[in-house]
Parts: C-alpha cells; sequence; structure tokens
C-alpha cells in the first residue's frame, strides 16, 4: 500500500501514465518481471508460481475498503483516485463512466444523486484539471470545493 | 483419491437423513463433543471443506499447509481431533479476545453453532473480525477471469479470482469491491532456477490475499492488456458470508501452491465450496486445474447467473479504431504528436461527431502507448490537450458500441482435453494415431473463446500403430506455444514460438526418436478478414542420434498462413533449417480443421520433407475430440 501511495502521489492527471514501476503499482508477477528483468529463468518463475507479489494482503493495511460513510474521501478512496486519476479525468471529460462512478461511491454519493455528481465534474472539468501537473491530492481537493458549493451535492462533504 | 471423495457427499447424506434435523442444544465443550462424536460430525462435507481436507476416512489431508489453521496437533490429517479441540476452543474463556477461536475460526464455529445448537458460549469480543467483516460489507460474488496472456506463461492460461461485492454494485461501484486472489509467496533471494523446481513441486506456499478490485482492473486491463470476463455467482447473502467469514480464517495461512492443480483456480473453487454445502466443485480436477475448466465448473453447479465483459484497454482502443473512418487512421498518430493539427481547416471540416471520434481515438492511442512507460513530459502536454479536445466535443461523442461479444465468451470454448485417432499414410506405410492433449488449444482450432493467433499447449502425447501392430511413439509435445499477434499502422507485437518434447526425425538413412527446444520470433500480418499471414526466424538445439555428433544447433525460417472460413480452417506452412553439421531439413505442412461441433473435429494434414537422404510426403485424417 504504501508502495501504491509514493507511486500514486507522483501521478498528474496526465501522469496518467505513470512514475510508478512498468506493470503499475502492486502489479502482478507478469508485468514486472517481462518489464524489469528478462530471460528465461524468469518466463520459469512467472510459470511456477501464477502469484502475486506479496504486498496486499487482507486490504487490511488500507484501513478501509475505501467506501466513505462520513462524506470525505477515506484513505482507501484517495488511494484509488490516485491510482486511477488517468479514467477518472477521461471520464470527467466524457461526462460519465466506471470510473467516474466509482470515485462517486467511494465518496459515498446516493445512486440518485450520481448524474448530478457527474455533471457537476463534467462542467468544471477546467477547474478539476487544470492543467497536466496537478495532483491527484489537488484534484480531490477542488472536488470537495466543488461539491461544498452545490445545493444537492454539499450534503456529502462534511465541514 | 477424488473419485473416493466424490462418493463422500452421498455417504454424508446418507448420514445425515439417518439423524435428526434439529440440532440438540449442548452448553458445554464435552457435551458438544458427545453430540457430534453421535453423529460423526467430522465425516459432514461442510467440516471437510472448511478444514480443505481431501482423501477418505483414515487417510486425510489437509491442502492446509500451516499449523496455524489447526487447534489440534493432528489437525490436518485428523478432522475428528481437529472438531474436538475447535469444541473445546470455543468454550474458551472469553478474555482471549481476538485470539479465541470464535474469533480466529468463524467459519467453524458458525457452522458447528447451526450445527449442534451450542449453548452458553462465552462471548469474546472479536474486534478485528468485526472490523474487516464491516469493510468487506459484501452480499454477493463474482468470479472473475481474466482472459489468456501468452507473454506471461503463469497466466497463458488465464486465471481465476473471486469479487465480493456489495449490493449497490453496478457500473463502477464494483471498483472498491474486494478481489480474491490465491496466488504463490515467491521468495526474492531464492535464484532463478530454484524458483521453477519449487513452484512445480509445491515448494513455495500461497496464501489468499484481498486487495481492490479496481487494482486488478488495472493489473489486468491496462497493465497486461487482458480481457477479464465475469461470472455473477448466484451466492446468498448468507452464503456469502460464510465465504468471507472462512476468508478470515484463511488470512496469513500457507498452501503448498502447485501449479498444475492446487493453484489459483482449484483455490477459488474450495472457496466456493465452503459458500455452497452440498456443491462439488473440486473433485474433477485430479491432474490439472486449467482455469476456464473451472468456470466451467461452477457454471455446471447452477453457480453462475450470467456474464459481463470488461475490455481491456487495447481492445477498446481498436474497437474506436473500427469505427472510424481508415482515411482519418494517419491522423490518429499525427494528432498524438501534435494536438495543434486538430485547428487545421481539413479536420475543421469533419462532422463534429466524426471528430469527437477522432479525438477520443487520438487520446486513447496516446495513453495507450504510455502504458508501462516512463512519464514523458511531451505526452503528458499532448495527452492533456487532447483530454480538453474531448471534453469540449463530449456532447457530439457518438455512443460507443459494446465491445463484448458474448458468443464469444471464453466458457463456451471447445473441452481443454482433446482425443485424437488418425489415418495415415506416410511413403506407401499405413499407420494409425492415436493422441491425447491434456491442454489447450492450437492454431487450426475452433478459435471460439481464444485469443486469435494464440496456440497454447502443454502435455501432447501421440502413439502410432502400424499395420504389424506394432505400437510406437509419434511425438511428446511438452510445451508448444505460438503468439501470432498481428502488427499494423497502431500496433506493433512481437510473435513468437516456441516447442519442445520428442520428435521422428531422419538423419544417417533411418528413423530416429529425437528431444529438441525450437523457439521462433517474428511479426504476423492481418491479410484479409479472418486470415493472418506470419514469418518466424527460428533456433532449433536437436539431440539425434543419427547425428555423429548428436547435439546439433540450427537455424530457419518459418513462414505461413491461417485463414478461418466459418467452420473451416486452414494453415499452410513452409519451413527451412540448416544444422550446424551441414544437414539441411525442408519442410511444407497444408491442415485443414473443420468443427463438427463445439467438441468435434476432423482434421486434414499433408506433410512434405526433403530431408536426406530423400524427400517424402505423409498425410492423414484425424477424428478430434476434446473434453
Amino acid at each position: 500500500m504504501k508502495k501504491l501511495l509514493t507511486g500514486a502521489v507522483l501521478l498528474g492527471a496526465s501522469s496518467m501514465a505513470v512514475a510508478v514501476s512498468p506493470g503499475g503499482p502492486n502489479c502482478g508477477w507478469g508485468n514486472m518481471l517481462f518489464a524489469g528483468q528478462s530471460g528465461i529463468v524468469y518466463h520459469f518463475l512467472a510459470l511456477t508460481t501464477n502469484g502475486t507479489s506479496g504486498n496486499a494482503t487482507f486490504g487490511m493495511t488500507s484501513g478501509t475498503n475505501g467506501c466513505s460513510t462520513d462524506g470525505t474521501l477515506t484513505y482507501g478512496g484517495k488511494a484509488m483516485v490516485q491510482a486511477m486519476l488517468d479514467e477518472f479525468s477521461e471520464d470527467v471529460a466524457v461526462g460519465e463512466g466506471d470510473a467516474l462512478t466509482a470515485v462517486a461511491v467511494a465518496i459515498g454519493v446516493a445512486e440518485e444523486d450520481r448524474p448530478a455528481f457527474a455533471q457537476l465534474t463534467h462542467d468544471n472539468f477546467a477547474t478539476l484539471f487544470p492543467s497536466e501537473s496537478v495532483t491527484a491530492e489537488e484534484v480531490i481537493a477542488s472536488l470537495e470545493i466543488l461539491m461544498r458549493s452545490d445545493a444537492r451535492l454539499s450534503k456529502y462533504v462534511v465541514s | 483419491m477424488r473419485p473416493i471423495r466424490a462418493l463422500i457427499p452421498v455417504l454424508l447424506l446418507l448420514i445425515a437423513g439417518a439423524t435428526s434435523a434439529q440440532p440438540a442444544r449442548v452448553a458445554d465443550a464435552s457435551a458438544a463433543w458427545d453430540s457430534a462424536r453421535e453423529e460423526q460430525l467430522w465425516l459432514r462435507g461442510q467440516w471437510l471443506n472448511l478444514l480443505h481436507a481431501d482423501g477418505a476416512p483414515g487417510s486425510w489431508r489437509s491442502h492446509a499447509d500451516d499449523p496455524r489453521f489447526f487447534l489440534a496437533r493432528s489437525g490436518g490429517s485428523d478432522p475428528a481431533a481437529e472438531l474436538e479441540a475447535t469444541l473445546q476452543a470455543l468454550y474458551a474463556p472469553a478474555a482471549l479476545g481476538d485470539e479465541h477461536a470464535q474469533c480466529r475460526f468463524v467459519a467453524r464455529a458458525h457452522w458447528l453453532q447451526q450445527t449442534l445448537g451450542l449453548e452458553g458460549l462465552p462471548q469474546p469480543d472479536c474486534a478485528a473480525w468485526r472490523t474487516f467483516s464491516e469493510l468487506v460489507q459484501a452480499s454477493r460474488a463474482v468470479l472473475v477471469f481474466p482472459s489468456y496472456y501468452l507473454n506471461s506463461p503463469s497466466s497463458m492460461f488465464g486465471h481465476t479470482l473471486l469479487r465480493l461485492d456489495p449490493e449497490d454494485s453496478s457500473g463502477g461501484a464494483e471498483y472498491l469491491s474486494f478481489a480474491v486472489n490465491f496466488g504463490a509467496e515467491v521468495d526474492p533471494s531464492d535464484n532463478g532456477m530454484f524458483y521453477a523446481f519449487k513452484g512445480l513441486t509445491g515448494g513455495y506456499p500461497g496464501q489468499y490475499k484481498v486487495d481492490h478490485y479496481y487494482k486488478k482492473i488495472q493489473e489486468y486491463n491496462r497493465d497486461e492488456n487482458r480481457d477479464i470476463w465475469e461470472y455473477p455467482l448466484n451466492l446468498s447473502a448468507a452464503e456469502t458470508m460464510q465465504l468471507i467469514r472462512h476468508l478470515w480464517e484463511l488470512q496469513g495461512i500457507n498452501f503448498a501452491y502447485y501449479f498444475f492443480d492446487e493453484n489459483c483456480s482449484f483455490r477459488v473453487l474450495e472457496l466456493l465450496e465452503v459458500a455452497r454445502p452440498g456443491i462439488d466443485l473440486t473433485s474433477g480436477f485430479g491432474i490439472s486445474a486449467i482455469p476456464i475448466d473451472t468456470v466451467r465448473a461452477a457454471q455446471r453447479a447452477d453457480l453462475v447467473r450470467g456474464k459481463q465483459f470488461r475490455p481491456a484497454k487495447g481492445t477498446v482502443l481498436r474497437q474506436r479504431l473500427a469505427a472510424l473512418p481508415p482515411v482519418l487512421h494517419p491522423e490518429v498518430k499525427a494528432l498524438g504528436a501534435d494536438p495543434a493539427r486538430l485547428q487545421s481547416p481539413a479536420l475543421q471540416a469533419l462532422a463534429p461527431a466524426t471528430r469527437a471520434l477522432l479525438v477520443e481515438t487520438a487520446y486513447k492511442h496516446l495513453r495507450y502507448t504510455q502504458i508501462g512507460a516512463a512519464r514523458d513530459p511531451v505526452a503528458a502536454r499532448n495527452s492533456f490537450a487532447l483530454l480538453r479536445a474531448l471534453k469540449a466535443h463530449a456532447d457530439v461523442l457518438p455512443e460507443a458500441g459494446p465491445a463484448a461479444r458474448p458468443e464469444n465468451s471464453p466458457d463456451l470454448s471447445h473441452g481443454s482435453r482433446r482425443l485424437s485417432a488418425g489415418l495415415w499414410r506416410e511413403e506407401r506405410l499405413d499407420y494409425l494415431s492415436l493422441g491425447l492433449r491434456l491442454s489447450l488449444h492450437s492454431l487450426e482450432e475452433n478459435a471460439t473463446g481464444f485469443l486469435p493467433g494464440a496456440q497454447i499447449n502443454i502435455g501432447n502425447f501421440e502413439l502410432r500403430v502400424d499395420e504389424t501392430a506394432r505400437v510406437d511413439l509419434e511425438r511428446i509435445d511438452l510445451v508448444d506455444i505460438i503468439s501470432l499477434s498481428p502488427r499494423d499502422r497502431f500496433f506493433a507485437p512481437l510473435s513468437w514460438s516456441i516447442l519442445t518434447g520428442l520428435e521422428r526425425q531422419w538423419a544417417d538413412g533411418s528413423e530416429h526418436r529425437v528431444a529438441h527446444v525450437t523457439g521462433g520470433v517474428g511479426g504476423s500480418w492481418a491479410l484479409a478478414p479472418g486470415g493472418l499471414g506470419y514469418a518466424l526466424v527460428t533456433g532449433r538445439l536437436e539431440h539425434n542420434q543419427g547425428f555423429a555428433d548428436p547435439l546439433q544447433p540450427a537455424a530457419g525460417v518459418r513462414s505461413g498462413l491461417l485463414q478461418h472460413f466459418g467452420e473451416h480452417i486452414l494453415q499452410m506452412e513452409l519451413a527451412a533449417q540448416k544444422f550446424a553439421n551441414g544437414q539441411q531439413r525442408l519442410r511444407a505442412t497444408w491442415r485443414h480443421n473443420l468443427r463438427l461441433d463445439r467438441h468435434q473435429a476432423l482434421h486434414l494434414e499433408m506433410n512434405w520433407r526433403d530431408q536426406a537422404p530423400r524427400s517424402a510426403l505423409a498425410f492423414g485424417l484425424r477424428y478430434q475430440y476434446y473434453y
């Protein structure tokens, strides 16, 4: 998890592609092997393990499943936004998509308010993503400010 | 062992039928044990499943390879002793808190409570378990199959994991669901060859892991560019809860990991057996558990209630490219390099919807090229410019069609194992061939549910029987993989092949069984709809007693065409090799595969070879049955 964060914090909107190791944070063996180390030995390694790198156990390290009950994004929810910023920004630009819904769910936005959430973020794309060097933390902060001043969505942001 | 195990549920049903349905009320550990002994409770399928016990009375063995999973010293091999110890521990003083058996072994406790009607249990505070169960918050489960991935042998057969969904889990909400994955825990300090040996022989422990599903989406859809098929299960909320309880018991517990049978997919089935009492999913997987076969086992047990498709990034990009007029394809890359081109009169003159699709495609392509790459400031700036253009075009962006073809889902592929029988004639010599292939799929076979251009065969054995009824080895292919990914303007993957085993060859005027390893690398290209051409440079190492010096390397080329016409598939191939000792081989092969139905095919093959001392022609017809 720590690795995910240190990697993910570096992401900007454009980062999208990422300063983390090839294969992405918490990626399974196969990709990391092929990207970072070459040779038949590592093919055999992957062949025989079908495993994952042992850095994620039972989600407990994140302290939460990311679903907020009190309005603000939890640690787990922020980690997701950081990791999925690429997908999130594209969904915001288009105005719909799974990553956008996932962020709404992570914030705790009820199903009936999710269209309003999609509209708000889409309309304020330029505020959320002012440049390609914006960080996930900045996006989350802007999102909270936007929601706070939205009649329908302010109830999801505790002061 | 396993066929015996298959009988056990039947026996248990008889036992269960003979005993009373109402749990007796028992108030302490010894009364509970008396009651359990009366009913021989340790022989119940649910108890054996909770212990991951395999075998038969008298010879039980738990797959769990970890003393922390057992309360009795002999618990791994003695389900009765473990039951007695568990009942004792359930009545231990509540002050043990999280270490109490009621907190550690919540699924066992739940089942015993229900079955024996335990009363007067201490009430320990299971804070850690409570936290976990509140985090998971799941009432449904989904069996997830990330598709075949030839670039990693660990994933070439696909993979399965479970996803635990809350009630509200549609369209994005599942990103935060927990994914349950079983994988090996590798010690990175081991040296390479040691890894391979330990992995195949169970030397590495495997563990269940739980993590957010969005990480799996990234890992498979993005990093490995694999499509994901999701099979929602019809487990009830109560069944899902028992699965979660059991998962808690398994936290940090080691299992021996075997690549072929006791692998990720087998372990997922074991979880499902715990969730739904009375189903037997695992007994059919004595030799190997191929992931897609475990999906089919769940379907046969009526656990699956649908399927959903989550396309890889590359799949989405291809779909957009297919929708974009070909004349605009050059602009896709050009816009990625210079987004300002969008202001050019030619592009401004496009219909708004077409321009929107072009912008979206260009953006997706640029992002696709950056997967796995270090951050490039120019690409980031251009991506951002295209993203802003996409925002500006959002209102006129055409709706993308569905990327999935449910009729081509992997569960609908032909059976994983193959039996075959053929009639052959080779230079006036007639013979029969009998074949068994343990897995999985060849290029010329019915490609439904497989990656196009992928051949994944492990363990192909073929015997020949000649006119005098003499039986001889025709060939053994231990590993036989071909990956043909077409190259075009947007994608430039390498194609490659690896084949190792025993086969017949001719040298020094006679026939020999030779051991070899042969690899190739090159490219392939889509020629016509349903058609693929390929060319590979090959290298080979062969051990042939017909050579003066038996171990000889060779270099060569192979090139061919693969064409699908409905149920007919044709493959033509030419190959040439030259050995270090000067020997040369030329080969031409023509294969015609006719699909009869999903699990049957006829295969016509012609082979011509020019190999010292002369050339020879062989042809044959083979019937293939998949199961």
